[in-house]
């Protein structure tokens, strides 16, 4: 007995020698640049040289009138985006795939084609989309013009952000799909069909049985699209450019980013924009952990 | 074993390889310079090539990272590190001075490379350090704003290019009439718009002198000759392609090379596309008048060739920088690229260049965006993106120049 538990334990400590590579390699590309950015928002820095120590001046310069005019509008524009990915690209998503879980032939294939665009890189998406909107030449305006709808679609305020949900359900809405269809696969058949016996119709079979049962995989797609619309970057900057185009009405803190740390010419960009990703970084972790804490409670 | 010595061979190869960046001696003898910059490598191979001749020591390696905005990033940690290049392009004004501030390059003076001396002032002044004054680069470029037209499409609509304002407005609605888009022009690209504010305005707001005492805090932007000028935009809005805030900056250059428009107002680089991708198409080019008289042609120093403070030559980085502020290489430059030399004194063979040569140094203005670039964010962008708003009607043109002044005063 005494022996088994000290081989165990031998089986224990040579297990960790097994993670030894893992865990440098982790440390080094991970957590190092990690707590390096978090030393870098510090300091003051005259380009890429460490100046003097400066405590939380890049956090209150973060919130400074000129760059909170910024910062605000930003954030608000990624939680647009949240709101609209949940909205329209997860719904469809649902949808999609209880659809797709009543077709008998062709199935893979529809799959296949549904999730398709989000094999196609972010920016070159964005590129061909503002080919197809475009005001001047742009074939969906050509469509759209006979009936009186041909709008600058990314060229107004107004409509910039939800052509950008748009967009994003189009590239995304296979991701969704796909858990969502993994999820109905887990459901055994027998729920519904004695829900059926007992004279429930395909609505209330939906409600009271599929939903509820789904909620996993919502709470896991409702993280996950959380986590995509605040990091989001690549897909606005192919749209509207690093200043979020137009009149900064799909700027969101991906670009702020990009834009305070490589094209703002300022001597401390550095600081600043270690501050701002010590800050997005935070945000999105502890309000990931929150809305995990309240899904996962729920589910 | 025998793996373990063919990856043996293998590193050293990789390692001679990488050779020619680390050590400073090639075959021969001979010294390499390494070059940084952002523009289209083989028309730097094809200048360099004639130092080379002129110098056999040296070989002149130029390497080009197009993407413009990566560069930045690129150059500052290249600098920072050992393996930066020994010479490279830097931006103008307000983006050169981190790299000034990080004590990443060489001052430059006169004893060193005599051409400094002549280079006027105005164009000095954006190689400068803003804090210490001294020379950081040889500028090398002078870009221009102005209108350029499609020659044809004028002469068919028997126009030319306008003396009077009137004469301009009367010939758009021409153009108009008849179905051609009279100015390509999109502000989906929020830095195009001071830029064709300033074309169109600065003669209104007084040019020189009027951003001189915003600069000594005698003037606002939100003064009434600065709104009347950027209120251009506003003014010409019927002339621009509908829903000009939506148009790209790519768009209006199909726009204006395809023939649907007949004028685009823009930089002087743009004669190098248009030339490339408008092959068919005769470029003139003109200074809008204002309604006060006479136009102005606002203008900006592009970027200059510095020294890295680190590099293993440095005397003969210097002897190439007092040759790339030669005449000479003033003239390969302007004659191989199209576009002003910044050296003093050069003449463009290019007819058309000559031409805006002759405007430039009789009305000539500072391009008043790049002097006030500074900030966090820059007022520049600020400007930018309200004169954007201004364009789709959401401010007038007396708030976003209000916008300005509350930008500038953050860090003026």
């Amino acid at each position: 007995m005494a022996l088994g538990v000290r081989r165990g334990q031998g089986r224990n400590r040579s297990s960790y020698v097994f993670l030894i590579p893992a865990f440098l390699l982790y440390s080094a590309f991970v957590v190092y640049p990690l707590f390096t950015g978090l030393t870098y928002s510090f300091f003051t820095w005259k380009g890429t040289l460490r100046d003097s120590f400066a405590g939380l001046d890049n956090y209150a310069g973060l919130l400074s009138g000129a760059f909170l005019d910024q910062l605000l509008p930003a954030l608000g524009h990624n939680a647009l985006l949240f709101a609209g990915t949940m909205l329209v690209q997860n719904t469809l998503g649902l949808a999609f795939a209880l659809a797709l879980s009543r077709v008998r032939r062709g199935k893979r294939a529809l799959q296949t084609m549904f999730a398709l665009p989000y094999l196609v890189n972010p920016l070159v998406i964005g590129y061909l989309w503002t080919l197809l909107l475009s005001p001047a030449f742009g074939p969906v305006n050509a469509l759209l013009k006979p009936l009186g709808l041909a709008m600058p679609w990314l060229g107004d305020p107004g409509t910039a952000l939800p052509t950008v949900v748009v967009i994003t359900t189009w590239q995304w809405v296979g991701f969704p799909m796909l858990l969502f269809s993994a999820a109905l696969g887990g459901i055994p058949q027998e729920y519904a069909e004695a829900a059926r016996t007992d004279g429930a119709g395909s609505w209330q079979v939906l409600r009271r049985i599929t939903l509820p049962l789904l909620r996993p995989a919502m709470a896991t797609v409702t993280i996950l699209s959380f986590i995509g619309s605040m990091g989001t970057f690549a897909l606005v900057y192919a749209l509207g450019g690093s200043n979020g185009a137009p009149a900064g009405a799909t700027d969101v803190l991906g670009l702020l980013f990009y834009r305070t740390a490589f094209a703002s010419g300022d001597v401390n960009a550095l600081g600043t924009s270690s501050a701002l990703a010590v800050f997005m970084f935070t945000f999105i972790f502890g309000s990931t952990l929150l809305l995990e804490r309240v899904l996962r409670r729920k589910a | 074993m025998r793996l373990a010595a063919s990856a043996a061979v293998a590193l050293a190869i990789a390692v001679t390889a990488c050779a020619p960046s680390t050590t400073p001696r090639t075959g021969g003898g001979k010294v390499t310079l390494s070059v940084w910059g952002w523009g289209p490598e083989a028309n730097y191979d094809k200048m360099f090539a004639e130092y080379e001749k002129a110098n056999p020591g040296v070989d002149v390696d130029a390497r080009s990272f197009t993407t413009a905005t990566e560069y930045d990033t690129i150059l500052s940690t290249g600098l920072a590190g050992d393996n930066g290049p020994d010479l490279a392009w830097l931006r103008a004004g307000a983006n050169l001075q981190p790299l000034v501030e990080a004590g990443r390059l060489l001052p430059l003076d006169a004893k060193d490379v005599p051409g400094l001396a002549d280079y006027d002032e105005k164009v000095l002044r954006y190689a400068k350090g803003d804090k210490d004054g001294k020379v950081y680069g040889v500028p090398f470029a002078v870009q221009t704003l102005q209108v350029i037209y499609n020659k044809k499409i004028f002469a068919d609509n028997g126009i030319t290019p306008p003396k009077t304002y009137d004469e301009m407005i009367s010939s758009a609605e021409k153009l108009k009439a008849k179905g051609i888009i009279p100015f390509a022009f999109g502000g989906k690209d929020d830095w195009m718009l001071p830029v064709v504010a300033s074309i169109f305005g600065t003669a209104r707001w007084g040019g020189d002198a009027f951003i001189a005492s915003v600069k000594a805090k005698q003037k606002k932007f939100a003064d009434p000759r600065f709104v009347a000028g950027i209120d251009q935009l506003n003014k010409l809005k019927p002339y621009f392609p509908e829903n000009a805030a939506g148009v790209s900056y790519t768009d209006a250059q199909i726009l204006f090379s395809s023939g649907k428009a007949a004028m685009f107002p823009g930089g002087l680089w743009e004669l190098n596309f248009f030339g490339e991708n408008a092959k068919g198409v005769e470029l003139g080019v003109f200074t809008p008048p204002v309604p006060e008289g006479q136009g102005l042609m606002p203008g900006f120093t592009d970027g200059s060739y510095g020294i890295n403070v680190k590099t293993k030559h440095k005397a003969e980085a210097l002897k190439f920088a007092a040759w790339l502020a030669s005449k000479n290489y003033g003239q390969l430059f302007t004659d191989t690229l199209r576009v002003f030399s910044a050296v003093p004194g050069v003449t463009p063979k290019d007819p058309l260049l000559g031409e805006v040569s002759t405007t430039f140094e009789q009305h000539g203005a500072t391009y008043f965006m790049n002097e006030f670039a500074y900030g966090n964010p820059s007022s520049a962008a600020v400007f930018s993106k309200a004169l954007q708003e201004m364009l789709l009607g959401r401010l007038t043109a007396e708030q976003a120049a209000e916008q300005l002044d509350k930008s500038v005063s953050t860090w003026l």
